[in-house]
């Protein structure tokens, strides 16, 4: 650490470089005293530091003049008017220090059980942090105080099974928050404070087997919410309560039983719902009440047998309804009289239709194994 | 045999939230991606891509989509997509033969 900082001083980068480099254009200046600046800083253990800063520029220019794929022994760095981005996987080595002016930073695919306690200091721009395809176990729950101006934080595909009390205090500018793919059994609200810009939460393929109440409650411009692949038996009734706008709900992949009537009630300009692959045996008359701007809905893959009238009306009444389609396939359809409402809806939006092929009776007995399409033209 | 149909289900579910496809569509947090087949990457006009996927050097057709649609992180390191791939063979082929339906005429 000494020899590093004797170093730094000793040589001035941007004394000596100014004149080397006064020919070039004022942009590959910049780039390269940034540049010199943080290969110095590099632990390139073994090598000459003044050569190992040469061979690194070079590689860069070479590279970015042919526009050839990098070495994949060094990180990707690149840099614009609004600050540096540097990416790295293995084999690269993950840096010791980063530009001040980092604004992306992706540390990937390493085996990382844990961030060094300083990991971000030094980089106050920071505005994307990708962190995917490590172990993370563990998260300091300082180890967002330096990088106040985050706006996209990437967890997926990490070992977490829970947040540490005010992970994101000074969060307020996050965006999106993905935790797709940890090892989260369960979540408390208050793991999430902090949050007050969030639009797009992905909490999917963990192991949630339940929700607390208020879980999105302050979270007013919350857009998308995915809780696919989890294993959710029962919602809050109130889960949906918070946002003003909410766009996409992604349920798909629970083992929820039962669509309750409150559950959509405080979303009607919802747009994308998917409720496939759960174990849905009934949805109540008025669940979908209100829906005004609904583009997808997917029932697919669910154990519903029959729905009670006026569910489907209700999608009929607001003219833009159902844009991108509908699915109800591989569902045990009872083709009985019960259905003559879904049966006259069906008719009238058939082009809206996914998977006619394998939205089949499965009883009664007379009719099992027909289209349901083809039951509800000959109604 | 590619399913085109089952290729719009996934493109609605995994990929709308960032993506458009048609002729004008908009860009949102990803590129609309019109004229997707036969192009170099980082190409659509109008939309800033990373240097990283710029720079790729490719062209996009069936088998650079599976690559990369498989896990794109590992086909364009320092790409800023937040996705973490399509592990089935056959949800990424079904995919493939909608996108290249609908992002051409």
């Amino acid at each position: 650490m000494e020899k590093r900082e004797a170093t730094m001083s000793s040589w001035n980068p941007e004394r000596k470089q100014s004149s080397r480099f006064r020919h070039w254009p004022a942009s590959w200046r910049r780039l390269t005293l940034r540049l010199l600046q943080w290969t110095d800083s590099l632990p390139l253990v073994g090598w000459d530091s003044h050569l190992s800063r040469i061979f690194f520029l070079l590689l860069l220019f070479v590279v970015s003049a042919q526009g050839v794929t990098p070495n994949p022994e060094a990180c990707l760095v690149s840099s614009s008017v609004n600050g540096s981005s540097i990416s790295c996987q293995p084999p690269a080595q993950i840096p010791k220090s980063l530009p001040a002016d980092t604004i992306f930073l992706a540390v990937e695919f390493f085996n990382l059980t844990q961030l060094p306690a300083d990991f971000l200091q030094g980089v106050p721009n920071l505005q994307e942090l990708h962190l995917s395809s490590n172990r993370l176990e563990n998260l300091s729950p300082k180890f967002l105080l330096p990088v106040p101006q985050l706006t996209v934080l990437d967890l997926t595909h990490n070992s977490l099974t829970r947040l540490p009390p005010g992970l994101f205090r000074v969060s307020a500018a996050l965006c999106t928050l993905v935790l797709k793919e940890n090892q989260l059994k369960f979540l408390e609200a208050s793991w999430l404070h902090g949050l007050k810009a969030l639009q797009h939460l992905d909490l999917s393929e963990n192991q949630l087997q339940s929700l607390p109440p208020g879980l999105l409650e302050n979270f007013t411009d919350l857009l998308t919410l995915d809780l696919s692949n989890n294993q959710l038996q029962t919602l809050p009734p109130d889960l949906l309560r918070g946002p003003l706008n909410l766009e996409r709900l992604r349920l798909e992949g629970n083992r929820l039983q039962v669509l309750g009537e409150r559950l959509l009630a405080p979303q009607p300009k919802l747009r994308y719902l998917f409720l496939n692959d759960n174990r849905l045996a009934s949805v109540a008359a008025g669940a979908f009440r209100g829906l005004q701007k609904l583009d997808m809905l997917d029932l697919s893959n669910n154990l519903l047998t029959t729905v009670p009238t006026g569910l489907w009306t209700s999608l009929g009444k607001a003219a833009r309804n159902l844009k991108d389609g509908f699915d109800i396939s591989s569902n045990p359809w009872i083709c009985d009289q019960n259905l003559a409402d879904l049966y006259l809806w069906l008719v009238a939006n058939e082009d809206k239709m996914f998977f006619r092929n394998h939205t089949r009776c499965a009883g009664p007995e007379a009719l099992k194994g027909q289209m349901l399409l083809a039951v509800a033209e000959s109604h | 045999m590619a399913d085109a149909e089952a290729g719009k289900k996934i493109f609605i579910q995994k990929c709308a939230q960032c993506h458009t496809v048609e002729k004008g569509g908009k860009h949102k947090t990803g590129p609309n991606l019109w004229g997707l087949f036969g192009r170099k990457t980082g190409q659509a006009p109008g939309f800033s891509y990373t240097e990283a996927n710029k720079s790729k050097g490719i062209i996009w057709g069936e088998q650079t989509l599976m690559e990369y649609l498989e896990n794109p992180k590992k086909y364009i390191p320092g790409t800023k997509m937040i996705f973490a791939g399509l592990k089935k063979k056959s949800e990424r082929e079904d995919l493939i033969e909608y996108l290249k339906r609908a992002t051409s005429s």
